[in-house]
């Protein structure tokens, strides 16, 4: 009977984890280490940061879930990784550190067979001063990445609206907290959703809006844009953005780093090296991801952290981490079976995997700062990776260490995002998006690098139906309710 | 090499531009030609798009008459608003009035790759953003409203529409016989809602009878949908295999609003 350990129980562990254990059955154990009590539908959280959704829509207790799929769950977060055991056993583990009421603090040791590492994201609110401490989100804005930071969010927004119908004005700033933000997807969602709310309130003619991010154009996205069809023409997704933007009165600042917050005030440095100040009311700004801070330590009790982890904390996988500059880089490059390249038992799926660079163009100010997307690697991508690495290390499992590996290369993998623009049954709209493939390749597609038959996107209400829907229906999987499997990812 | 200008009604846009990673001959050729272009056509400025390439390069000209490269270029902050008279060579003797930022702050790379930025203000501002435009894949008439560029439209030959294989198209025909089918559903729920405050038998009777005929005529235009879609798809060589999913999906969801309404007024309605 062989073990295997999932650090992790978001899109990515949760998928594996629960597939894992479907196909393992009994003959083998699945162990879950996540330091949380509840699975969270983040996409979701959006809404609940508008107060259209409450934490608990969003949110499900996971002890149940695992207990019905026979899955070993530690409510725990994972400290560090010895993937070589120690001067007394072979046998590699990983040391947890409980987080659970009950057990808060003490120290464990997990032994395993199989180790795949889906951690996601450090939220590295400390990277800019002022918007928060370590991955602590500070007093000045507020987050959607968690449901509490969600609820938070909403009663700030639900403040900020009451000011308005006193007839006090406020300005609204949204976006990248960052120059080296992901998640721009997130923010967009969420400007928009404020905006809508704001309509419906009657008081959207009170608010200034604005967006700041770290794409060099409006419609990046972190992919570097893509094309979309929209009535009947192709357009880029900056024209789209832009004349969305435009339509709901919201104006923009890009190519932005944000290099502190104050109460009321960011300071930014552009891409053209000049620097600016604007000032908020209200602001959400998304936090730059990092690994979550995993040490790795080998038989000898040797850290050997940074042959396991790339520098920003991510685990190494069989991705090139060499290609060069930025004429050099190929789809090739990503990673195609997640695979740690020293320790072949350990994978890592969803944010938790190094990549080899980012996708849109590399870009900084003539100050050095670096100010571009990092790469997406949530939502769907991290589900199918998810799938597929439980696929292969259940073939490991059961059918010996040669077993062939699953591939779920990004840069041959088609996503579809929804993303959400205000929601309502008669009066929501979303723009559905899809992308294919998420990582371009300009060898088999000249040009923009992708598909241009698989990569389109339209807005409107029926948008707003597909993401409602989505929202339920994986909740619905992540729960294993009767024909979970048939959902996809 | 002077290289002919793409003009009207052949579309532009297919895909939008990509970037330069590789700065070689092959861009340096490119640029080339683009300032011959310029320089043969008198013009003030020029996008690569222009001429046929996909990258993203653009050649302008300054207030001194110098041609300036513009590489990969980022519009990253503008400020103020100007409305003027512009005139494009994809659009020969037309002009629209325009509004676009007044003063700009622009990032490129130059033929040697190194990152630039350059202010532009007035009319250099204004052909740099329009050029910077067509790398995306739009002209002009993405900025105007929706009223000026119906008129613009009105005032060109073959129209907006100016199709091409190459891309689907969202909007067909079929779908007014989808909006014929959903008026009549919608007569069809509004008489089952009204017979929900009838007692009159007779009345109730001949909504029924309606409502039968009015499903017939849905089912009849949903056969029709379904064959006359899948023609005008196949017409549309560039992606037959997008439409079909979509052309099945439709002609379902219509049977399937169809059998709520007929299924309530079977329990309710039918006497």
């Amino acid at each position: 009977m062989a073990r295997l350990v999932v650090l992790g129980g978001g899109v990515a562990g949760h998928t594996t984890a629960t597939f894992a254990a479907k196909w393992l059955g009994s003959g083998h154990e699945v162990v879950v280490v996540t330091p949380n009590a509840k699975w969270n539908w983040i996409p979701s959280n959006i809404w609940v940061g508008v107060g259209q959704m409450t934490k608990e829509d969003v949110t499900f207790d996971l002890a149940p879930v695992y207990a019905k799929a026979g899955i070993t769950y530690h409510q725990a977060k994972a400290v560090s990784i010895n993937p070589e055991g120690n001067e007394s056993s072979d046998k590699p583990f990983v040391t947890i550190e409980y987080t659970s009421a009950d057990k808060a603090g003490q120290s464990e040791t997990i032994e395993y067979d199989y180790l795949v590492n889906a951690t996601g994201p450090k939220l590295n609110f400390g990277a800019t001063p002022g918007l928060g401490e370590g991955s602590q989100l500070g007093e000045h804005t507020v987050s959607v990445c968690t449901a509490d930071h969600a609820v938070h969010a909403s009663e700030k927004l639900a403040e900020a609206i009451e000011k308005m119908k006193a007839g006090t004005r406020q300005k609204f700033l949204i976006g990248t907290g960052h120059g080296m933000c992901t998640c721009q997807g997130a923010a967009f969602e969420y400007i928009f959703n404020i905006e809508h709310e704001l309509r419906k309130a009657g008081v959207r003619d009170m608010a200034d809006m604005k967006w700041i991010s770290n794409e060099s154009f409006l419609g990046d996205f972190g992919m570097g844009g893509l094309h979309m069809k929209v009535g009947g023409y192709v357009v880029s997704s900056k024209l789209f953005a832009e004349s969305l933007f435009a339509e709901r009165d919201v104006e923009w600042i890009i190519g932005a780093h944000v290099s502190k917050v104050e109460e009321g005030k960011v300071h930014y440095e552009l891409l053209d090296g000049s620097t600016g100040e604007e000032e908020f009311d209200f602001s959400m700004l998304i936090p730059p991801f990092a690994g979550v801070g995993l040490k790795a330590y080998n038989k000898a009790g040797e850290d050997i952290t940074d042959t396991v982890f790339a520098p920003n904390g991510f685990m190494k996988v069989d991705a090139n981490y060499n290609a060069g500059a930025y004429e050099n880089w190929k789809a090739s490059d990503w990673p195609r079976t997640y695979q740690n390249p020293t320790y072949k038992n350990m994978f890592a799926a969803g944010i938790a995997f190094a990549p080899p660079h980012i996708i849109s163009k590399p870009m900084s100010s003539p100050n050095g700062t670096p100010i571009n997307p990092t790469p997406p690697r949530t939502g769907m991508p991290s589900g199918i990776i998810g799938k597929a690495v439980a696929h292969s290390v259940c073939d490991l499992m059961t059918k010996g260490e040669n077993a062939h590996l699953h591939e779920a290369s990004m840069a041959e993998m088609g996503a579809a995002c929804v993303a959400s623009a205000g929601k309502g049954i008669f009066d929501g709209t979303a723009a559905a998006m899809t992308v294919y493939p998420v990582v371009p390749d300009f060898e088999k597609y000249p040009g923009t690098g992708r598909d241009t038959d698989y990569t389109f996107g339209e807005i409107g209400l029926a948008g707003h139906w597909i993401k409602h829907i989505l929202h339920h229906l994986f909740i619905y999987k992540a729960k294993l309710n009767p024909g979970w499997t048939l959902i996809p990812e | 090499m002077v290289k002919e200008i793409i003009t009207y009604p052949t579309p532009l846009s297919v895909e939008y531009a990509t970037d330069v990673r590789v700065f070689n001959d092959e861009l340096f050729a490119l640029i080339e030609d683009l300032k011959d272009t310029i320089n043969e056509n008198n013009l003030d400025g020029l996008a690569a798009f222009q001429i046929g390439s996909y990258y993203n390069v653009i050649v302008v000209k300054n207030e001194d008459g110098e041609l300036i490269e513009i590489i990969n270029p980022r519009l990253i902050a503008h400020s103020g608003r100007v409305t003027t008279e512009e005139s494009t060579a994809y659009y020969p003797n037309q002009t629209a009035e325009i509004t676009r930022y007044e003063n700009i702050s622009v990032v490129y790379q130059d033929r040697d790759a190194k990152d630039c930025s350059l202010k532009a203000s007035g009319s250099m501002a204004i052909v740099i953003q329009r050029k910077i435009d067509y790398t995306f894949g739009a002209t002009f008439i993405h900025k105007m409203s929706k009223e000026a560029k119906e008129a613009f439209e009105n005032r060109l030959e073959y129209g907006g529409e100016v199709g091409s294989a190459d891309y689907c198209q969202t909007s067909f025909k079929r779908d007014k016989i989808v909006l014929i089918m959903n008026v009549i559903m919608v007569f069809m729920a509004l008489g089952f809602v009204a017979s929900l405050f009838i007692e009159d038998s007779l009345l109730l009777q001949n909504i029924w009878k309606y409502l039968l005929y009015g499903s017939i005529g849905v089912v009849l235009l949903d056969v029709v949908y379904f064959f006359y879609a899948q023609y005008e798809g196949k017409q549309q060589s560039g992606c037959s295999s997008c439409q079909i999913g979509n052309i099945i999906g439709t002609a379902l969801i219509v049977l399937f609003k169809l059998s709520i309404i007929m299924l309530l007024s079977y329990f309710f309605v039918y006497q």
